[in-house]
């Protein structure tokens, strides 16, 4: 098979990964120095594609071959789907080369289970290590873990890896039975935990060798089981608080090609997958707790956002006066931001925050509109019933696809 | 209203307008000539002698002169008049023209933000193509379109991704050269440059091209996002701009009904044969 062809059918096999994040490592220069790569802490989109997606890292699998029957997956092993295998250095070849052609900043690497989950780990380090080792490639790693892989190959992976990812796939062991009858969420936490240790020592000793340092990641499915938005949540919030992870990433299920009658024909709605990384945000950057977005069972509203549905089922803190209020109050407001809340605390030392300031700052006026309180303003809907501010606000459903 | 003209770069702005300053001429008797417009009108007529300049010092901000700096990177016409404002009124004590939340500090802010996401643009949008070196000239060569003026501050990027190896960017206006230990700015760019970027062949294009068809997902396409984020002014300059019109059509007319990329469901397919008993991993007792 032509490198050309495994090409076409590897990064097909691993696109429904969608952590494409090439941010968070330390600060590396090739600068007067043989070998290439930077990194800078920032991540880079060098394309993006149809789907809206960014392309950031070459992101293959190594091997497409898998022993496992994971139902959700299109490289199952009772799927029907061409198969290809990379050597080592065919993967290193590309990465250098799309490298220079400044058409990714690094390489996020894969892999089907073959022969066995130890085996499988060692041919990823191996591709790390040569990149890192004979080519001095200083630009951006991230590996897959493979569940059940012994602690000393991920302690390998780290040395030589940016960012290690251990996929949860689903957020309960129920669904792991029916789904993914070779995986539990023990050996899958047991990794997680590997991890988090080799980071944290890292961090600790000022001349341990770096581990990891982007930090660890890991990815939901959502929709090809029964488990609500509250359920993902939570288990989130858990992960984030359990393993110090840097993300969660949400994959909405994409249908594959002759799916198994134990998963759904159809995708959820794009918007579900939206909805829970507003909310994932809200919980990583603004302080909300999981209970705070849904604290019962069930799905986010799909009509509004998470910030706007917490405002209207928490009336009692608006509006919020821009002048006197908390920044992480402010923050709290639909329609505005962390930034731009700093930017209205720096700006009142100045002045009195008017209407036109907050329109300046760019902020989504219409939903802030109804909660806030500045030097010349009040809103008329203050005292309005939450429902007929959501009506007002809600986005207007998105036409059917057509397939 | 006094004209004043400079060589239309920043160092010569700031030492026409620390001049301007102390003269005390207020932003609206000025008009900024940066030998990139015709004269303007009005300033030739003006025949008076402005007033002459004091000696007191003027004192701003550093964080101001660096955000000014940035901001002239910003191609608009009156690109020099609102630095001025900004500057004369910070130089009297009105320090909320450079905040966001001020009628004049919300357009430098938009401005400062603009320039970062183009200097964001070079470095994620540009294409090197490798040519051979052996006959002399650089290893890489890339064609780029900036909007704004980025260039000479931003393409120290490259050199620490790629080490010593050589590269040269060409743009409309101006270019730059890295020759290994050295990056050398020139404008204009000189044409033979133009020629090189932008006549370079590139053999193996293929192999990222079929990348880019091979991990897009025809079962989401979402082209608002896709120009949210990569503007449709730089589809013509990656190799993978024309792939995207064909790629939609074809998601839209049907293959959107699952995640498989065209190229791979022609392809025969492969089930593996294995015993569940066998594959299941070994795990100590828990």
């Amino acid at each position: 098979m032509e490198l050309i062809d495994k090409l076409t059918v590897l990064a097909d096999a691993a696109k429904y990964d969608v952590s494409c994040a090439s941010s968070g490592a330390p600060k590396r220069s090739s600068k007067g120095q043989s070998g290439m790569g930077a990194t800078d802490g920032m991540g880079i989109c060098h394309s993006f594609t149809p789907d809206g997606r960014c392309v950031a890292l070459l992101k293959v699998l190594l091997t497409n071959f898998c022993l496992y029957d994971c139902q959700y997956c299109v490289n199952r092993r009772s799927s029907d789907v061409p198969r290809a295998r990379f050597t080592p250095e065919e993967v290193v070849t590309l990465t250098l080369d799309f490298y220079r052609r400044n058409c990714i900043s690094g390489l996020f690497l894969s892999s089907g289970i073959i022969r066995s989950a130890d085996y499988t780990m060692e041919q990823l380090v191996r591709v790390a290590k040569l990149l890192r080792e004979e080519h001095e490639f200083r630009g951006y790693i991230h590996l897959k873990t493979i569940p059940d892989a012994s602690p000393e190959l991920i302690a390998e992976a780290g040395r030589y890896a940016d960012r290690l990812s251990v996929n949860i796939e689903l957020p309960t062991e129920s669904s792991l039975i029916r789904l993914a009858p070779e995986k539990s969420v023990a050996p899958i936490k047991l990794a997680m935990g590997t991890i988090r240790n080799g980071v944290e020592e890292a961090s600790s000793e000022k001349r341990a060798p770096a581990f990891a340092p982007a930090g660890q990641s890991t990815q939901m499915i959502v929709g090809a089981d029964a488990t609500d938005d509250s359920t993902i949540l939570h288990t989130a919030q858990s992960l984030y608080g359990d393993f110090r992870l840097k993300r969660v990433y949400y994959s909405a299920f994409s249908p594959i090609p002759q799916s198994p009658k134990s998963v759904p024909f159809e995708a959820p709605p794009l918007l579900r997958e939206h909805r829970l990384y507003q909310a994932d945000f809200l919980m990583r950057g603004y302080g909300f707790k999981a209970s705070e977005l849904l604290d019962g069972p069930g799905n986010l509203a799909l009509d509004i956002d998470p910030k706007l549905a917490w405002a209207l089922n928490n009336r009692q803190h608006f509006p919020v006066d821009l002048n006197r209020a908390d920044v992480s109050l402010i923050a709290r407001i639909p329609g505005i931001g962390v930034l731009s809340a700093q930017r209205l605390v720096a700006l009142r030392r100045q002045k009195r925050i008017r209407f036109a300031d907050v329109s300046r700052l760019r902020c989504a006026l219409e939903k802030a509109k109804p909660f806030i309180v500045t030097q010349d303003y009040r809103p008329v809907q203050a005292t309005r019933e939450s429902l007929v501010i959501r009506q007002q606000l809600s986005e207007a459903p998105r036409q059917m696809g057509l397939w | 209203m006094y004209p004043v003209r400079f060589d239309g770069s920043f160092a010569g702005w700031r030492e026409a307008a620390r001049h301007q300053l102390q003269r005390g001429l207020a932003p609206h008797q000025l008009s900024w000539e940066d030998g990139r417009q015709e004269a303007d009108l009005f300033g030739q007529l003006n025949t008076i002698e402005p007033p002459a300049a004091n000696e007191r010092s003027v004192r701003v901000p550093r964080a101001l002169l660096d955000q000014l700096e940035r901001a002239a990177r910003f191609r608009c016409n009156g690109r020099w008049a609102l630095l001025y404002r900004i500057l004369w009124r910070v130089a009297q004590g009105d320090h909320a023209a450079m905040m966001a939340g001020d009628a004049d500090g919300s357009e430098l802010h938009m401005r400062l933000k603009a320039v970062r996401r183009e200097a964001h643009h070079l470095h994620a949008f540009l294409r090197f193509k490798p040519r051979d070196a052996t006959a002399g000239g650089p290893e890489l060569v890339a064609w780029h379109e900036p909007a704004h003026d980025i260039l000479a501050s931003a393409s120290g990027h490259f050199a620490e991704r790629l080490g010593r190896q050589t590269w040269m960017i060409a743009t409309p206006d101006d270019g730059v050269y890295w020759d290994g230990e050295n990056l050398h700015h020139i404008n204009p760019c000189p044409p033979e440059w133009k020629q090189l970027a932008q006549g370079t062949d590139d053999r193996n294009e293929a192999m990222w091209l079929a990348y880019y068809g091979s991990t897009f997902n025809p079962a989401r396409l979402n082209r608002s996002v896709l120009e949210t984020n990569m503007p449709v002014r730089f589809w013509r300059n990656l190799p993978e701009g024309p792939m995207i019109p064909r790629l939609m059509s074809q998601a839209r007319a049907g293959a959107q009904a699952d995640g498989q990329a065209q190229a791979v469901s022609v392809r025969p397919g492969k089930r593996i044969q294995a015993e569940a008993e066998q594959v299941l991993p070994v795990r100590p007792p828990a």
